[in-house]
């Protein structure tokens, strides 16, 4: 198992090398201007020149990418055309808020799985499976900006229960807990649609071996089936989905930060994107890589510590 | 987007291998077969059948050209009998909005999802048979796409090199095409030392010919619950760039800008933004009631 | 008046009386040469504008909705945003008020010799630094110097280049390599410390609009102790203290201890609270109460502001536009082709889709109604007929396949272009839209052949085609030349008599119209949005906010 990990690292380290040279090549492709960028459109060339030079902008672009890559490997990654900040920070604080977010809304995503799964996939075709199926198959599809519009519909436009930006602060006149309920919600219906699916068709699987058709046959009661044989062995498979989650969980909330104004990672890339802020480009997309391939390697450590069958 | 996770989430191969067992009978049959017992493949299979039908006679059932201007009609926007849904900011009919972009997401995310499929079957399929360095090789690169989360992904090209149907067909299709090749390529490992794929290498058949009807046909089956699901992916996708900015160009209708460009006035104009988003939603359950139908049926073999 | 009046106002003075002035010019004129607002507007027979709506009460927050930038080198800023929080703490020489008319502030008076090429600044005795100091001649002088030293980078150097400051040759580079000017004040002498409270600005050339000037956004008066940086802390001659400031969340200003030497302030705090460019998310947070204002509305969130009880939307007319310009290559080489887009053109429809009506139509001229010198020329309707046979004339009788390329902030942009387009398609110019993130738009905008571009308010007619129309300007980005224009322009800059600039100025919208570049469709209002409980505010056409003015009726 060490020697697999180390193998992944290695594997990561390579894969974030080349990740962060083709985001960089892909800038290069047509630099823009970054001075025309900082000064805003009404500077003069002058001042763009000025601006260029004193950045060390004119020099080669693979001089820069390794002088880059140097600060970076020491925690300096620049500084943000759009915020105006040292890239580390900003990362630092957008990420902290995007994780805040994750967790709650994977505290409740998770535990509602489970027990939605468990629940649907015990008594397969039962009412409640087919409900729940069709429920959660139907979150699943709905995007999560067409269920941000509806919740906002009901919510902020026609009952006023809830604040329709979530900008963290508690000075702005809606306690700080509700400004996260609209957007755990909207991010849980999406997801949790996906893992009750997951872990109900693991489950129905499980229910459908042998050796709990022979317990149940042998007069077991089937409340003590469930938790004593099938539930273990159904959680399995979807433990590295659950896991991989997180990862949703950090790069995929760029519409719901973007729906509720929400200062997270997501929308921080989004604006980065558009105003081609390569700082923030490189750097998050690192850390977005990085988060994926951690989750990863985690998961299938996991899995080979559930189930001994499996060797990697 | 949990596209991503849905497919590494699925390490034994994506389920509803049945489908494809046995090659002879018809697939057409089969299909026909499942839509008639499964009622969630029902529902599905209509709804996506109803919107391809909107958009195919769209230019005879739009009530109006999607892109005509009356300012005039702002004032009062609301559904009424001149407009059965009503009109935007722009005084423009939002039903025919809705016909004229069923065209452009069913045009779009088919072709990405056909593309990515043609792709990754193409380079699973020589990973799996050749094998070694081309095999190393192709699975590295596949390795490198995956590791981006696919929204910053597609933010970063489509950033880039500006939003339009061909870019955004290319970024799907090119991120979508590693796991379909990994799909294949675990089908292709399995079967390329059966007696049937050593036979006719042994009838001095070319290596094409083995990939492409020895092999190919086992992976026929989760190649198409797959195909839906991606496509409910891909309309999901292709909503969130036009939600997020960077979908297709004004002023043809695009659904996911529909609702961005409206977001702003939900206050006030609620229909403007809703019923774009009911739309997309409606398409994405068919497409996902269709994949879910057609898998479970196939597990009951 | 028993002092001496400058000649130019004297003559002015007689052109108002005669009817050939209009009032504002002759404000402007007034004040400009020295006379106090109060005085010049009563020279002209007006009362000053007053801010006042019942008795200012004390107390209160006001909480505005505005980016949060890097707000630590206040002479080189380069956005309204930033200068929009400095200027709580800090100080202008002049204001330019929301009439166009500029007044003094840290300078009291100022007087120009008959030559225009020497300004005295006689400043205020009774300002004092928070910190405790006196405000002297000293601090304005080395910010003066300071914003006008080429390695500081201030844009205040293009502005008074012609002035005060003369280019040499001292080595430096640009980015491409070439050898780049650099400037510096033309004589030692040229800022002037008479005594502790007057300067004298010797300039080599005349110029006009010193005091405008002298309130450019960068040009904030910073304590020399602070050494040119702001931030938390800083010194100011303002109302106001930075008590807080985070890059993109928010920053803090505490109303100062002792009284402003300039009135107010009312509220006790004032914040800006980062909601980021997504304007939905702004109206969001107004309609929850989140802020009591929002720096800048958009069009998509006007009809959800309007129905809220509790807001207000603050308008004012400008000289802000865009134009859909084009370079001159086919079709676009083709006059004909130019006038047929014009003619296709609806403004009125584009301004009531894309504005929601708040403004004015356009008569594709870039002169605006606010521009001093702006002559009545007509409004070109819309003319199906004529758009196509002039494009049958220009060989094109089954019309043109062209390429629009448009940038989606602000969205009344788009809104406009998506309307125009329509408009176009009815005579034959079947346009499509190519949609460019803002950054890569202004990367761009000289070179696209067919984009839409914003322009800025600027105050006089002139410098607006100057800028953006005269053979080879740096921002003449359609590339169009024109030498009757460029000549009939000259003209015009050389006249300080408005009624004479005028008649050229007719002339040139005239050739705008016939062979120009672009569509102008509409002037748009500047607006924005606050609680109506805010009271003593009122939108400056740059959008400059002062808290001090505010306060709130509960």
């Amino acid at each position: 198992m060490l020697r697999y990990s180390a193998k992944q690292l290695l594997n990561m380290a390579l894969t974030l090398f080349a990740v962060s040279f083709l985001v960089f090549a892909l800038n290069e492709l047509s630099p823009g201007d970054v001075a025309r960028k900082i000064l805003g459109p009404y500077a003069s060339e002058s001042q763009v020149d000025h601006l260029t030079v004193q950045m060390g902008l004119d020099r080669p672009a693979i001089v820069r990418y390794f002088e880059y890559m140097g600060k970076a490997l020491t925690g300096d990654f620049g500084d943000s055309i759009v915020f105006r900040m040292p890239v580390a920070d900003l990362m630092f604080d957008r990420l902290g808020n995007t994780l805040l977010l994750a967790a709650i809304s994977f505290a409740v995503i998770v535990p509602l799985s489970v027990v939605l799964g468990v629940l649907a996939g015990m008594r397969e075709r039962g009412w409640f499976d087919r409900t729940i199926s069709v429920f959660s198959s139907m979150c699943a599809s709905i995007p999560e900006f067409a269920m941000g519009v509806f919740l906002l519909g009901i919510f902020v436009v026609w009952l006023g229960w809830l604040p329709g930006t979530s900008p963290l602060r508690s000075d702005s006149g809606w306690a700080i807990w509700m400004q996260f309920v609209l957007p755990v919600l909207v991010v849980t219906f999406y997801d949790a649609g996906y893992l009750i699916a997951m872990v109900r068709s693991s489950m129905v699987e499980v229910m459908r071996q042998p050796y709990i058709r022979t317990a149940l046959l042998k007069g077991m009661s089937f409340n003590r089936v469930v938790s004593r044989h099938a539930l273990r062995n159904a959680l399995i498979t979807p433990f590295t989905v659950i896991l991989l989650q997180l990862n949703y969980l950090v790069s995929g909330l760029v519409v719901v930060e973007t729906l509720f104004a929400y200062p997270g990672f997501g929308r921080m890339m989004l604006e980065a994107a558009l105003a081609k802020d390569i700082a923030v480009i490189e750097a998050g997309t690192l850390i977005a890589v990085s988060v994926t391939m951690l989750t990863q390697l985690f998961g299938d450590l996991g899995y080979m510590a559930l189930d001994p069958r499996i060797r990697v | 987007m949990t596209e991503i996770i849905h497919d590494i989430g699925r390490p034994r191969a994506a389920p509803g291998l049945g489908l494809a067992g046995d090659a002879h009978v018809g697939l057409l049959r089969q299909v026909l077969n499942i839509l008639t017992r499964s009622p969630l493949a029902t529902v599905g299979a209509s709804i996506l059948l109803a919107w391809s039908l909107l958009a195919l006679l769209a230019p005879w059932v739009s009530p109006y050209p999607p892109n005509r201007i009356d300012v005039a009609l702002v004032a009062d926007p609301y559904p009424s009998a001149a407009h059965w849904l009503g009109v935007d900011h722009l005084g423009r009919d939002i039903l025919s909005r809705l016909i004229w972009g069923a065209r452009t997401v069913l045009t779009v995310a088919p072709i990405a999802v056909l593309g990515a499929v043609v792709l990754g079957v193409f380079l699973g399929l020589v990973s799996g048979y050749r094998g070694g360095f081309i095999d190393a090789v192709i699975m590295r690169i596949g390795d490198t796409l995956l590791a981006f989360p696919k929204i910053i992904l597609y933010l970063i090209i489509i950033a880039k090199f500006g939003a339009s149907a061909f870019n955004i067909i290319a970024v799907i299709t090119l991120s979508s095409a590693p796991i379909i090749a990994r799909i294949v390529r675990g089908v292709t490992l399995d079967v390329k030392n059966r007696d049937y794929v050593a036979a006719a290498r042994m009838r001095g058949e070319s290596a094409l010919f083995i990939m492409f009807v020895e092999i190919l046909p086992n992976a026929r089956g989760p190649l198409i619950v797959d195909f839906f699901l991606r496509l409910g992916y891909t309309t999901i996708a292709i909503g969130v760039l036009g939600f997020l900015g960077v979908g297709l160009p004004p002023p043809d209708p695009d659904w996911g800008g529909m609702v961005k460009e409206a977001y702003g006035m939900i206050f006030v104009w609620p229909h403007m933004t809703i019923i774009p988003a009911l739309a997309i939603s409606s398409l994405v359950i068919g497409a996902n009631f269709l994949a879910t139908g057609l898998r479970e049926a196939s597990l009951d073999g | 008046m028993t002092e001496k009046l400058h000649p130019i106002i004297e003559k002015a003075g007689r052109e108002f009386a005669d009817g050939k002035l209009e009032r504002r010019e002759f404000l402007r004129l007034a004040v400009l040469l020295g006379v106090a607002a109060p005085a010049a507007y009563s020279m002209v027979g007006l009362a000053a504008p007053a801010l006042a709506q019942g008795a200012p009460k004390k107390g209160g927050i006001v909480r505005i909705g505005m980016r949060v930038q890097d707000i630590s080198s206040p002479h080189t800023y380069s956005w309204i945003e930033s200068a929009n929080s400095a200027r709580q703490v800090l100080d202008y020489l002049t204001v330019t008020g929301i009439d166009n008319v500029t007044r003094p502030s840290l300078v009291e008076k100022w007087e120009a010799s008959p030559d225009l090429k020497t300004w005295t600044l006689h400043l205020r005795k009774d300002v004092t630094w928070r910190k405790g100091r006196k405000f002297t001649a000293d601090d304005a002088v080395w910010n003066l110097k300071r914003v006008l030293d080429d390695k500081t980078g201030s844009s205040v150097v293009g502005l008074l280049k012609g002035f005060i400051l003369t280019e040499y040759d001292g080595g430096e580079k640009d980015a491409k390599g070439a050898p780049r000017k650099s400037v510096k004040l033309w004589d030692a002498n040229a800022i002037q410390k008479v005594d502790d409270f007057t300067i004298k600005l010797n300039g080599n050339s005349a110029n006009l609009s010193i005091p405008e000037s002298l309130f450019h956004y960068p040009l904030l008066i910073c304590s020399p102790e602070d050494g040119g940086k702001f931030g938390v802390g800083s010194d100011g001659t303002g109302a106001f203290e930075l008590v807080e400031h985070e890059i993109g969340k928010r920053s803090v200003f505490a109303a100062t201890k002792k009284a402003y030497w300039g009135g107010g302030p009312y509220i006790d705090r004032y914040e800006i609270i980062d909601l980021g460019d997504d304007a939905a998310a702004q109206v969001s947070a107004l309609a929850s109460k989140q802020v009591d204002m929002i720096y800048q509305g958009a069009i998509s969130t006007l009809p959800t502001v309007e129905k809220l009880p509790h807001v207000q939307v603050n308008s004012v007319a400008t000289g802000y536009t865009a134009v859909a310009r084009t370079h001159p290559i086919k079709p676009f080489d083709d006059k004909r082709v130019r006038q047929a887009l014009r003619y296709a053109t609806d403004n009125d429809a584009v301004l009531k889709g894309a504005l929601r009506g708040l403004g004015k139509p356009g008569e594709h001229h870039h002169v605006a109604p606010v521009h001093p010198e702006y002559a009545d020329i007509g409004y070109l309707k819309q003319d199906i007929a004529k758009a196509k046979a002039l494009l049958a004339e220009a060989g094109y009788p089954n019309g043109i396949d062209v390429t629009i390329d448009a940038r989606p902030q602000p969205d009344w942009e788009l809104l406009a272009v998506q309307i125009m387009v329509e408009q176009w398609k009815e005579a034959g110019i079947r346009c499509k839209i190519n949609v460019m993130p803002s950054a890569q738009y202004w990367a761009n905008w000289t070179k696209v052949p067919f984009g839409f571009t914003t322009w800025a308010h600027r105050p006089l007619g002139t410098m607006i085609l100057g800028l953006a129309y005269r053979t080879g300007a740096a921002w003449n980005e359609a590339n169009w030349s024109n030498a009757e224009f460029d000549k009939l322009l000259t003209e015009a800059e050389g006249y300080l008599d408005v009624e004479k600039r005028r008649a050229v100025m007719a002339k040139l919208e005239r050739i705008m119209l016939d062979d120009g570049p672009a569509v102008v469709p509409v002037w748009r209002a500047v607006f924005n949005y606050s609680d109506k409980k805010i009271k003593g505010y009122k939108i400056h056409p740059s959008i400059y906010i002062d808290a001090k003015d505010m306060w709130i009726d509960a």
